[in-house]
């Protein structure tokens, strides 16, 4: 703007504010800082942080405001320039313990072992891909507009994913995962999860886990493809760093290796995924997921009826308490996917549209929601606190991936939203 | 962890550690491990870190002599608890300091997102600028 500016920050969010206004050239910029939290604190709390002192510097807090909107600037305020970040020395040398102990200790890792990426580890795992090792793959921040992005190379990638512990023929899963610039450890305090839907043959090529226990730890390409990613959005973009780069309050546990999730396609009654998406059936692709965790769908209402248990009215019920800021993604196992098919549901689209119908909450209870919002446009006026909506405006808000062993009839469902499918084969 | 800000523009979120060039011995970076023994077999690997932009240093705006009789905005980024922050802000300088005047505006579009219109707005009207987060 050209005019002087006091930023405010609380101090929760110190080393994150000092950090990012070094990455965007104001490198000592007057930043005032207020007690934490600021939400849900009354107007005579609020009024007592102006009236007490800086956290940060000890100082009265608006004596900094003032003195931040009026001290005359230093010459390190005035400077211009141009710099480039530095990143590290390209290679590290030492015994197999201590590099383990150093890339751990400079946070490039998800704090457990990794597989040194030795010269012969990387180039072994750049011959997975016809790719040129210099090609630049894209650009990822921790989080779009609040951190500049970084660019990354196929060799890059494969640093991090040889780090991974996965093998060549998974690195153009890899890299399809790269090249969207999705991180998966994206900078928001409220610990978002991100999942990768796998279709096409890809999946068997790889042997990749779509049956019993598909989304835990019992296959090589799942886990590891998954903890790439993972590496990737640490060591790619600067991201991952705690209280810096990455905010989440609590974290998220699914963030170790994220949700990977190959589509069961052999026992599902219904289009695949990326099928849905307009890919062919041959294809393979990835398809990004995110938003809020992911639970269990075991218990809930209809599912102890008989012959066939009441899917959709459990699926209904255990998305119901979801923010609906994102959608509603469902992990069904076969014989659920076959069950509904029973009852009538026999595309993904049918039982979307039922969900997307019968999935309602009052007005009244939308307006003590957090992250869930009332419809918009002429309609809003007329919403009086008594009726009843859909929670979401639109059937698209639900997708359905079928994956699972068919030991039990079980649904797990997550708070995500669908963002985009891209081509594996593109990368190999 | 503490930050000194002499050290960010030469950190930009980097650890020391990696700030040379040629090949780190990684042992040098260390403070708690000891030396391995010189017969130990020892590895040369690569740096996993990704292309960060160049960074343009951006000199600061001019500041005020004075905020008596200048008009500063008080600008709400959206995050939740701020637009009441600010409010109250006013209430201070209408308290303490009543010959500034205080406009608010609530910034459009999420926290991240400029808002070129408001920005216009402010340096027409304005003098300066206050920008509250909250949480």
């Amino acid at each position: 703007m050209g005019l002087p500016t006091a930023p405010m920050v609380t101090i929760a969010f110190k080393d994150l504010a000092l950090t990012n206004a070094a990455k965007r050239g104001m490198p000592h910029q007057r930043i005032c800082f207020t007690p934490h939290p600021v939400w849900g604190k009354t107007d005579a709390q609020m009024y007592a942080y102006l009236e007490g002192n800086d956290p940060v510097s000890g100082k009265p807090l608006m004596k900094e405001v003032i003195d931040a909107l009026t001290k005359p600037l230093t010459a390190e305020e005035s400077l211009s320039g141009t710099s480039t970040p530095p990143v590290g020395a390209p290679t590290f040398i030492d015994t197999s313990d201590n590099l383990q102990q150093y890339y751990l200790d400079n946070g490039m890792t998800d704090f457990m072992p990794i597989i040194l990426p030795t010269q012969e580890k990387v180039d072994a795992m750049l011959k997975g891909t016809s790719h040129h090792p210099d090609e630049v793959v894209g650009k990822m921040t921790p989080a779009q507009g609040a951190f500049p992005p970084w660019s990354y190379t196929v060799k890059q990638c494969a640093v991090n994913a040889v780090m991974a512990g996965a093998t060549p023929d998974y690195f153009p899963t890899i890299l399809a995962n790269a090249s969207t610039g999705i991180s998966a450890l994206f900078s928001s305090t409220n610990s978002l999860v991100s999942a990768a839907i796998i279709n096409g043959p890809v999946r068997d090529k790889l042997t990749m886990n779509y049956g019993i226990g598909a989304m835990g730890p019992f296959s090589q390409p799942n886990a590891t493809i998954g903890r790439a990613w993972t590496l990737m959005s640490k060591n790619l973009d600067g991201g991952g760093i705690a209280g810096e780069t990455y905010m989440g309050s609590q974290g998220n546990i699914i963030n170790y290796n994220n949700l990977i999730v190959p589509e069961n396609e052999k026992d599902s009654p219904w289009t695949p995924f990326h099928v849905q998406k307009g890919f062919k059936p041959e294809e393979s692709v990835v398809s990004f997921f995110f938003g809020f965790c992911v639970t269990q769908g075991q218990g809930g209402k209809g599912l102890g009826m008989k012959p066939v248990p009441h899917f959709h009215e459990a699926m209904s019920a255990n998305c119901a308490p979801f923010a609906s800021l994102f959608g509603a993604l469902f992990l069904c196992d076969p014989l659920v996917a076959n069950g509904l098919g029973d009852l009538g549901f026999k595309t993904k689209e049918q039982i979307g549209d039922w969900l997307q119908k019968n999935t309602t909450v009052t007005v009244k209870d939308v307006k003590t929601m957090l992250f869930s919002g009332l419809p918009r446009g002429p309609e809003a006026a007329n919403l009086t606190d008594d009726m009843v909506i859909p929670k979401w405006p639109k059937p698209d808000a639900f997708n359905f991936v079928v994956v699972g062993g068919q030991t039990n009839p079980y649904h797990q469902l997550g708070n995500l939203s669908y963002r985009l499918s891209v081509s594996i084969d593109k990368w190999a | 962890m503490k930050m000194n800000r002499r050290d960010l523009l030469s950190l930009l979120g980097v650890s020391p550690a990696l700030l040379a060039t040629p090949p780190a011995h990684a042992q040098q970076t260390k403070t708690a491990h000891a030396a391995a023994p010189s017969t130990e077999q020892k590895f040369e690997a690569l740096n996993p870190k990704g292309t960060p932009p160049p960074v343009r240093l951006v000199p600061m705006a001019p500041r005020l002599d004075t905020l008596s009789g200048k008009t500063i905005y008080l600008v709400d980024t959206g995050f939740m608890g701020g637009g009441t922050f600010l409010q109250q802000m006013q209430i201070w300088f209408g308290k303490n300091m009543p010959d500034v005047t205080t406009v608010f505006r609530k910034k459009a579009g999420a926290y991240p997102e400029e808002d070129p219109a408001l920005w216009k707005e402010i340096k027409e009207k304005g003098n300066a600028a206050i920008m509250a987060i909250g949480h």
